[in-house]
């Protein structure tokens, strides 16, 4: 369903609303109507908000009769496991998203998941968080992250889920999955073993590390891949890094991201949906809009410059929460290849980032600010 | 001095190298012996040729080097280089306008020596408390967490705002008591005493960190 | 029934429980039947006044009352309402009038009686022609300093709480608020009271302003707990001592429980689904209903039937807030003098401390709502048992000897039983949502 009016009273808000509930309901067949009216109804004149995320009434419509109609898919993200005797907590938070994921009624159509799967890179992590993700019920898609890759260059990786990079089509959206976390050789020349580039890399902040690229390689058969897909094709980039430059510090960066920006800018409706930055976080670039997903084991805080204007950020998480600040979302894909961002905070309401606050600029169907910024 | 860590580090890596070398090289005949020389091209040791090659002799070797190494050069401050090529740490306040300035017995005349050292001896605890802020097994943690990973550069962290009270902690808290709460839980370590060398080191880092905040205690 | 309630193939006692209760919409307690009577239970009034009497022999208005912070206590008393002898006494004699209600058998005093720790000891509470609710009546005891009232928070104010069990159809029944002042109007004794109390004559909002003038002198402070604060270190034992410090540390009480001068209850008046409702329901399908039922009837009466009556009460503070992340939470409640006002959990499911600690040992009840604090503690036995000690010392002085008899009950019970107790969860061995995951339940 399409968001429409700017930003009014509530009151005014809740009418206009309501009446367009009533208005778009009118071409479901009668059963549905029903049941899907009361419901919404109540939602909206009982809180004033536009969408009552968790019992989505409005998603009745969605799912029950036309996939015409658009899809949503699901995503966990940066689950960082160690072993679970070693720390249990992760592994208890990612056991909570898939019980989440796995409660979504309907079910989405598959579930990404977003990087760092693993905290070291080590074989019995990414084997336990593959054990994990066989839980869920729904067909999961896998990205890479630097976490996982880079104490073995991705052996251990590959074995378990294939090539890193690769492409599918979905309901008309032509999906990219990219290994966006490639950095250039730092360890060689130092003379690290696997266990000290890993360690490196693990570091958010440590300085000795490479920026993240896509690299020549990957543009290249990126440029390939995308040759041959019309432009007016919604296209949807999965990747770990941004790609673009938020914070080079963190590596909330990739290197290359003008090249890569470049290569997607011909097509007119592109989102890209990344992991590694653990906030919520939105951009937009020329017609690319940029969402990023919550991380399940600890959160970031927001970098002291360079934080794209569009974000809406998320209350800062409160440190006494274990769970504050992550959880885990989905990605609701319009039948026009445009999306609206859902953020499934724990122990918060979703956040929503919908297409048209993107395409207007952040002006239109603006979420909830914090009341709580971080300072 | 020589953190520990830099020198598991540098240990581990000479180890390799030792490793290589030996392993690469024609087997010697019981008797003969071989020379094993440090990178620095220079501190040398002599090992039995007929020794097996193995992780942990070739450990053994590399700390008797490293120890040699160290009794020449007591004041090295690789660690503190080492360190500040990972994480970038702030400098303390340039206190060189003061040098020729000072009167009487207690500050005499300051000289360039004097806003050395001063400069010199802050740095050390805060670049050791960037060690320990980046290190699971400093902190004493039991599920291999460290601060950064939460508090990259020591974002988020506030030492500003204290003290100010928390009732999750029970009381006023000062920076100390928040950073033992967070080893305590996030990081599930051992909490630490209020003068432990690695709670100063820390509470100088993270303070550092966030050098020109203007102070704002009780603020939340 | 359709399959909506995940059920623990180990516990099938509890897997009959929630049977009964989608089919008879009403909780299964262990033990919970109405005791009916002219009491309901509870002590006579005429013998809870004298107790009150005995126990708060004189009560000085004009100073704030001892262990309560003087600036926050004056925060609380509301502008309208300041404390005056008069009006404490008015609320006095209210309290404990069971003409309130509209048979004639409940008042205040009947679910928070004072010779049972200003509760009724019970689940869950029962009201006129023997109704049974579905919530355990938290103690009237140091009330003053929570921000809201009720399990759910649907009263700000004293004031308002007071006044919502007299027209609720199960507690004490009235009609409307017109009809508790017109069974009290013609006595000369409360229109003089009222006089001299708010120069009025009798009405609904004035009685709940007496009887929340008198709960704020109900302050019981003076516990062996409060001296060892003070600095009496042998006021408690070293058990307890050592409950003190787990409290503080691993055991993870204070996150939620806070104890100091400005805040001496231990709540962070905040609420918090810690999975006790979880064991029962479906929470998406009673939110959705909860929803529609309240777009038919809004209303704070609806909330408060709905919250006493139905399935829906386990939505808990999502019933008034309507927010997402309040589903299935509710207050935090006081720890003071917890050893007497048993059994515990906004649904009484809970009959002794260790069962409490069960439960938080092993990280509550999974569920998608639940507070990320909570989660398995690998506490000991001996821990434990040094924590419930704590708990233990936190009752006011006065009630020693019923809270010694509720220690020596409660102990003897939780050395036959304690189903909530799940080592392999409290250890960290098994993780909360694992089994979820994985389909090992029913």
């Amino acid at each position: 369903m399409r968001r429409r009016a700017a930003f009014k009273s509530i009151e005014t808000r809740h009418h206009e609303e309501r009446d367009e509930l009533f208005r778009q309901l009118h071409n479901l067949d009668r059963r549905t109507f029903v049941k899907v009216s009361l419901a919404a109804a109540a939602a909206v004149t009982a809180r004033g908000l536009a969408h009552p995320f968790s019992f989505m009434p409005i998603d009745v419509a969605y799912g029950a009769t036309e996939p015409a109609q658009g899809f949503r898919i699901a995503y966990v993200s940066d689950a960082h496991l160690y072993e679970r005797t070693i720390n249990e907590r992760f592994v208890r938070q990612l056991l909570r998203a898939v019980d989440d994921v796995n409660g979504l009624d309907p079910q989405p159509d598959f579930v990404l998941f977003g990087g760092d799967l693993a905290q070291l890179g080590a074989a019995d992590e990414l084997a336990l968080g593959a054990q994990i993700l066989k839980n869920v019920k729904a067909p999961v898609r896998m990205m890479v992250g630097e976490h996982d890759w880079y104490l073995d260059m991705g052996e251990k990786w590959r074995e378990l889920f294939g090539q890193p990079t690769y492409s599918f089509d979905h309901k008309g959206v032509h999906f990219v999955v990219l290994n966006s976390v490639i950095e250039k050789d730092f360890w060689t020349e130092r003379g690290m073993t696997p266990e000290q580039r890993m360690h490196t890399v693990a570091g958010l902040d440590n300085g000795i590390q490479s920026r993240f690229t896509v690299g020549d390689e990957q543009r290249a058969w990126l440029q390939k891949d995308l040759a041959t897909v019309p432009k007016t094709t919604p296209l949807i980039v999965f990747s770990h890094s941004p790609l673009y430059k938020y914070y080079r510090n963190w590596n909330f960066w990739t290197d290359d991201a003008d090249q890569v920006q470049a290569i997607l800018k011909p097509f007119n409706k592109v989102t890209v949906v990344h992991g590694h930055t653990h906030q919520l976080l939105t951009n937009r670039i020329g017609n690319i809009n940029f969402h990023g997903m919550l991380s399940t084991a600890w959160p970031w805080p927001y970098a002291p410059q360079g934080l794209p204007p569009l974000t809406i950020q998320m209350n800062r998480p409160d440190p006494f929460n274990p769970a504050d600040g992550l959880g885990n979302g989905e990605v609701r894909v319009h039948p026009d290849g445009l999306v609206d961002k859902v953020y499934n905070l724990w122990n918060r309401d979703p956040i929503q980032i919908s297409s048209t606050y993107m395409s207007s600029g952040g002006k239109k169907d603006v979420p909830a600010k914090p009341n709580l910024v971080s300072f | 001095m020589i953190r520990p860590t830099t020198v598991a580090v540098t240990s581990a890596l000479v180890a390799a190298v030792v490793i290589a070398v030996l392993a690469g090289q024609h087997r010697a005949g019981a008797g003969e012996n071989v020379e094993v020389k440090l990178c620095d091209n220079h501190t040398t040791t002599t090992v039995p040729g007929d020794q097996p090659v193995t992780r942990e002799n070739g450990e053994k070797i590399a700390k008797a080097l490293m120890d040699q190494w160290l009794r020449a050069n007591p004041d090295s401050k690789a660690w503190m280089e080492e360190e500040r090529s990972k994480h970038s740490i702030v400098n303390p306040a340039d206190n060189s306008g003061l040098v020729g300035r000072g009167q009487g017995a207690t500050y005499g005349q300051i000289s360039g020596d004097d806003v050395a050292t001063w400069r010199e001896e802050t740095l050390k605890l805060v670049v050791d408390g960037s060690t320990v802020f980046h290190s699971g097994d400093r902190l004493g943690s039991t599920i291999a967490v460290s601060c950064d990973m939460c508090h990259p550069d020591a974002a988020n962290t506030h030492p500003e705002t204290y003290p100010k009270f928390q009732p999750q902690l029970g009381r006023v808290a000062l920076l100390r008591d928040m950073i033992n709460w967070c080893i305590e839980h996030p990081v599930r370590g051992k909490t630490l005493s209020a003068d432990d060398p690695n709670m100063r080191a820390l509470e100088a880092y993270i303070t550092a960190q966030r050098k020109g905040a203007a102070l704002d205690y009780g603020r939340r | 029934m359709t399959g909506a309630i995940r059920i623990r193939p180990a516990n099938a006692a509890r897997a009959l429980a929630a049977a009964v209760l989608l089919l008879c919409g009403r909780p299964l307690h262990a033990a919970e039947a109405a005791v009916g009577g002219p009491t309901h239970g509870a002590l006579p009034m005429d013998q809870q006044v004298t107790r009150i009497d005995a126990l708060l022999p004189e009560v000085n208005v004009d100073q704030p009352p001892a262990g309560v912070d003087p600036t926050i206590f004056a925060l609380f008393v509301p502008s309208d309402n300041e404390m005056s002898p008069a009006r404490v006494a008015l609320g006095k004699k209210l309290y404990f009038d069971t003409r309130l209600s509209a048979d004639g058998t409940v008042a205040c005093a009947t679910c928070h009686d004072v010779s049972r720790g200003f509760t009724d000891q019970r689940a869950v509470s029962e009201g006129i022609r023997d109704q049974l609710g579905r919530r355990n009546a938290p103690t009237t005891m140091n009330t003053v300093v929570f921000q809201s009232l009720f399990l759910d928070g649907r009263a700000p104010t004293l004031e308002a709480q007071a006044k919502l069990p007299i027209v609720n159809p199960i507690e004490m029944g009235q009609p409307n608020g017109a009809a508790a002042a017109q069974a009290i109007a013609n006595d000369a004794d409360y229109q003089r009271m009222f006089q001299d109390a708010y120069s009025r004559l009798p009405n609904y909002d004035d009685i709940g302003r007496a009887i929340a003038n008198f709960e704020r002198t109900l302050i019981f402070l003076n516990s062996p707990f409060d001296q060892f604060l003070a600095g009496q270190t042998d006021a408690i034992s070293p058990q307890a001592q050592q409950g003190w410090v787990l409290f503080n540390g691993k055991a993870r009480c204070v996150s939620c429980h806070p104890l100091n001068r400005s805040n001496p209850i231990g709540t962070d008046n905040r609420f918090h689904n810690i999975g006790v409702a979880a064991r029962h329901q479906d929470f998406e399908k009673l939110a959705r209903q909860a929803l529609a039922e309240l777009q038919k009837q809004g209303g704070l009466d609806a909330v408060d039937r709905m919250a006493l009556s139905t399935d829906m009460s386990e939505l808990g503070r999502f019933l008034i807030t309507k927010n997402r992340s309040d589903i299935g939470a509710f207050r935090t409640l006081q720890l003071r003098n917890i050893g007497i006002t048993g059994p515990y959990m906004h649904d009484g499911s809970m009959q002794t401390l260790w069962d409490v600690m069960d439960h938080y040992n092993k990280g509550g009840e999974a569920n998608p709502f639940l507070d990320g604090g909570i989660e398995p503690l690998a506490l000991s036995e001996d821990e434990i048992d040094a924590v419930v000690a704590l708990l233990f010392s936190m009752t006011d002085q006065r009630f020693a000897d019923q809270n010694q008899a509720m220690f020596d009950k409660q102990h003897t019970l939780a050395q036959t039983q304690r189903p909530f107790r799940d080592e392999a969860l409290a250890m960290r061995h098994v993780f909360p949502f694992e089994q979820r995951v994985t389909g090992q339940q029913q």
